[in-house]
């Protein structure tokens, strides 16, 4: 961003009388809150909505096809709508954290969208302490859950608040071990060194480094999971026992903000993943040296293409997930993390630094059999699919527009 | 400049915020506020470029001590009935430790120099690490052993003994 | 928890988690079965309700007695029904027969006692409304009044019976 707004200070006289704090600090809102607009408040907008169709496919529904074409504009509706609604604030609630808490999880959230890269270039502050970063504002997150279950005055939102931040910070651990696996391979903590430390072919990325990142990269996807409340680790929210844990007495738009922030956090938890395990927007020489012939500009859609579309393959999987298992208690939540990520976790950092001393540049044939065995298992994943859809001879709908 | 403004900025909310702590008669204002105050310290890390420090500072204060802290309180049984005051000041020890605490505080700023002049902004990861594994390892193994201790110690205690 | 307990544990996780995940990705791409109420059905709703559905009551006023027998036996008292001697007509007339559809449970228990099956249920079943009160049915039209039914004759009642 620095070298946009050193070229925005040599072409614009206006700007050259102004001190060049000032103009970074100037560069750095107009695009931070152009990014929160144009990308992230669509992008958690439409999220809610595919998520709805394919939560209702899955369960042999259509979801909701009405406003606007196949129902894509929904996401508009339930928006407006809520902005309509009464701001209700309990009488019997604190009234100042209440009002302050959903902004906590919203800043939270954004602050972290900060060091997201999207393409080699467009990144809004590329921090050299990116991914350590992310970890430490989140946590944002959590004292905003924690205040709005207490300033609310109900025992569903409490118990919410508390299992949310228990949860939260139980699997910080396993997540940044998960990271810390990373961090030894690629000797960085800014997401775009990392990304440049990995290649554009699959077998290049880190995931197929060797079978300890490997692991690792399952790690950090369940510890994410937990770390934004997304099911199987969806207690603090709990439909059926909590009511809607922490954001029970909210409604209207600071209602939305909640929500808003759990599907801005599926893009985060997907962007993180691809950043540090799946190339991030890392596009072969040849494609690029090609592109750059064409336009200038062309690399760079090519770049976040590729890093959209692994996001968003990682963004159906946490939803396809949602619909697939059920909510874990307490007890098996504390013991998943404790008894078996932690410890694994411990595993993994040792073993990739085992790895890496003894093989420092990589072992090319643990990558192929990585990757390949990857793909078998897709294969098989894909035969057991059929085999379901032959045995209850199913009638088939492969369209996803009905 | 400003560089200044955002100083003082952060200054007055940091001290505003460790005003609430010290001063708020609702235990658990006093909890939220420390939110302030650890944010405003780790904006004056960033002041001082050193970006590692106050990643860490968000990360173990905000994210974890914090926490924990809020935890306690929500969890011991009507914390807001309990007459809770700041009223029962000592004087005749609280004095002369402050005018110790403000002597020490003049010593130490009149000693270094402030004139950090228009240095360029570097990271700290890399020294912070080599450091840790080079010249500080000694500290940085005992400090480790001991907080071990203290985990292991901990899970003595509230153990409860299984017959 | 034994060592081998440990592992068989993260084994059974993967395998159960990855044979969920199989079924629930087959079911996407399984045909839906839902109906889309009410203007995308491939027949209108009403021609495939059953016969005996109960939808909101309708009287005909052709064949109403001016029994009452309804009214009174209304448990919830939807039915109000006004009678009066008229003194032109010299007869029993009805001014007023009014079903409030909003409180009707649809028990049928009206229907039952109807010597001329003048109350019965229709297929319209779409109350949604916004006020309430356009869910009040008048038969008789206001200030008019309407002769009740009589049966005909003794003996075609008779050759009936018979």
């Amino acid at each position: 961003m620095q070298q946009l707004a050193d070229k925005l200070i040599q072409h614009c006289a206006l700007l050259q009388g102004l001190p060049h704090e000032l103009t970074y600090l100037l560069v750095e809102i107009v695009f931070g809150s152009l990014m929160l607009m144009l990308f992230v408040a669509p992008f958690a907008g439409i999220i809610s909505w595919v998520e709805r169709r394919v939560a209702a496919r899955m369960m042999d529904r259509i979801g909701p096809n009405r406003v606007g074409p196949q129902g894509f504009l929904q996401w508009l509706a339930d928006g407006v709508k809520s902005l309509l609604k009464e701001d209700i604030v309990p009488s019997s609630a604190d009234s100042f954290l209440f009002r302050l808490a959903p902004y906590l999880v919203f800043a939270g959230m954004f602050m972290a969208f900060v060091s997201i890269p999207f393409t080699s270039r467009v990144i809004i502050a590329d921090l050299n302490v990116g991914i350590f970063y992310i970890i430490a504002v989140t946590s944002l997150v959590v004292i905003g859950i924690l205040m709005s279950g207490w300033a609310s005055n109900n025992k569903f939102s409490l118990l919410g608040g508390m299992r949310s931040a228990a949860q939260i910070i139980s699997y910080e651990i396993p997540a940044g071990l998960a990271i810390l696996v990373v961090v030894l391979m690629s000797g960085s903590l800014s997401l775009q060194e990392i990304i440049k430390a990995q290649g554009a072919h699959p077998w290049n990325w880190f995931i197929f480094d060797n079978p300890f990142s490997f692991c690792s990269f399952f790690i950090l996807f369940i510890s994410s999971l937990a770390e934004g409340n997304r099911t199987p680790f969806d207690i603090p929210e709990a439909e059926s026992e909590l009511v809607s844990g922490y954001s029970t007495e909210y409604s209207g738009m600071r209602f939305v903000f909640f929500y808003f922030e759990e599907w801005a956090n599926l893009y985060l938890i997907a962007a993180v993943g691809v950043t540090l395990f799946f190339g991030g927007w890392q596009i072969p020489p040849s494609v690029r040296e090609w592109a750059v012939g064409v336009h200038f500009v062309l690399p760079h859609i090519l770049e976040f293409a590729t890093f959209f579309i692994k996001a968003m393959s990682l963004v159906f999987v946490i939803i396809w997930i949602r619909w697939t298992l059920p909510r874990l208690r307490v007890d098996q939540l504390m013991a998943m993390c404790w008894q078996y990520l932690i410890p694994l976790g411990f595993v993994m950092v040792l073993g990739t630094a085992t790895w890496i001393v003894l093989f420092p540049q990589g072992v090319p044939l643990v990558r192929y059999v990585l990757f390949s065995g990857t793909l078998g298992l897709f294969g098989y994943f894909f035969y057991r699919v059929v085999f379901h859809l032959r045995y209850t001879k199913a009638e088939l709908q492969f369209n996803p527009f009905v | 400049m400003l560089k200044d403004l955002v100083f003082l900025g952060t200054a007055v909310f940091t001290i505003a915020s460790a005003a609430t702590v010290a001063f708020s008669r609702n235990i658990l204002y006093s909890g939220f506020a420390l939110l302030g105050t650890f944010a405003g310290a780790a904006v004056f890390f960033i002041l001082l470029s050193s970006d590692f420090v106050a990643v860490t500072q968000v990360l173990i204060y905000v994210g974890g001590v914090l926490i924990l802290v809020l935890f306690a309180i929500m969890l011991t049984s009507k914390i807001g009935d309990m007459n809770i005051t700041n009223r029962s000041i000592n004087y005749k020890i609280a004095i002369p430790l402050l005018l110790l605490f403000l002597g020490m505080l003049t010593q130490l700023m009149s000693g270094g120099s402030w004139d950090f002049g228009e240095e360029k902004f570097q990271s700290m990861v890399v020294p912070i690490g080599n450091g840790l594994l080079t010249e500080y390892l000694l500290p940085f193994e005992v400090i480790s052993i001991a907080l071990l201790g203290a985990l292991v110690g901990a899970v003595v205690i509230v153990r409860r003994e299984i017959k | 928890m034994t060592v081998t307990e440990y592992f068989t544990n993260i084994k059974d996780t993967a395998t159960s988690i990855f044979e969920g995940m199989t079924i629930t990705l087959s079911h996407l791409v399984r045909k839906p079965v839902t109906i889309q109420y009410p203007d995308r059905t491939p027949r209108p709703v009403k021609e495939t309700l059953p016969d005996r559905f109960r939808g909101f009551l309708k009287v005909d006023m052709e064949i109403c007695t001016a029994c009452l027998a309804c009214m009174n036996d209304c448990p919830i008292d939807c039915i109000k029904i006004v009678t009066k001697k008229d003194e032109a007509l010299k007869e029993r007339v009805l001014t007023q027969f009014d079903i409030d559809e909003a409180k009707c449970m649809y028990c049928g228990l009206c229907t039952e006692p109807c010597p001329t099956g003048a109350i019965h249920f229709t297929k319209e079943f779409e109350g949604a409304t916004e006020d309430l009160s356009s869910l009040l049915f008048s038969f008789v039209p206001e200030n008019q009044v309407i002769i009740p039914y009589k049966a005909l004759k003794k003996e075609k009642e008779e050759t009936v019976n018979a």
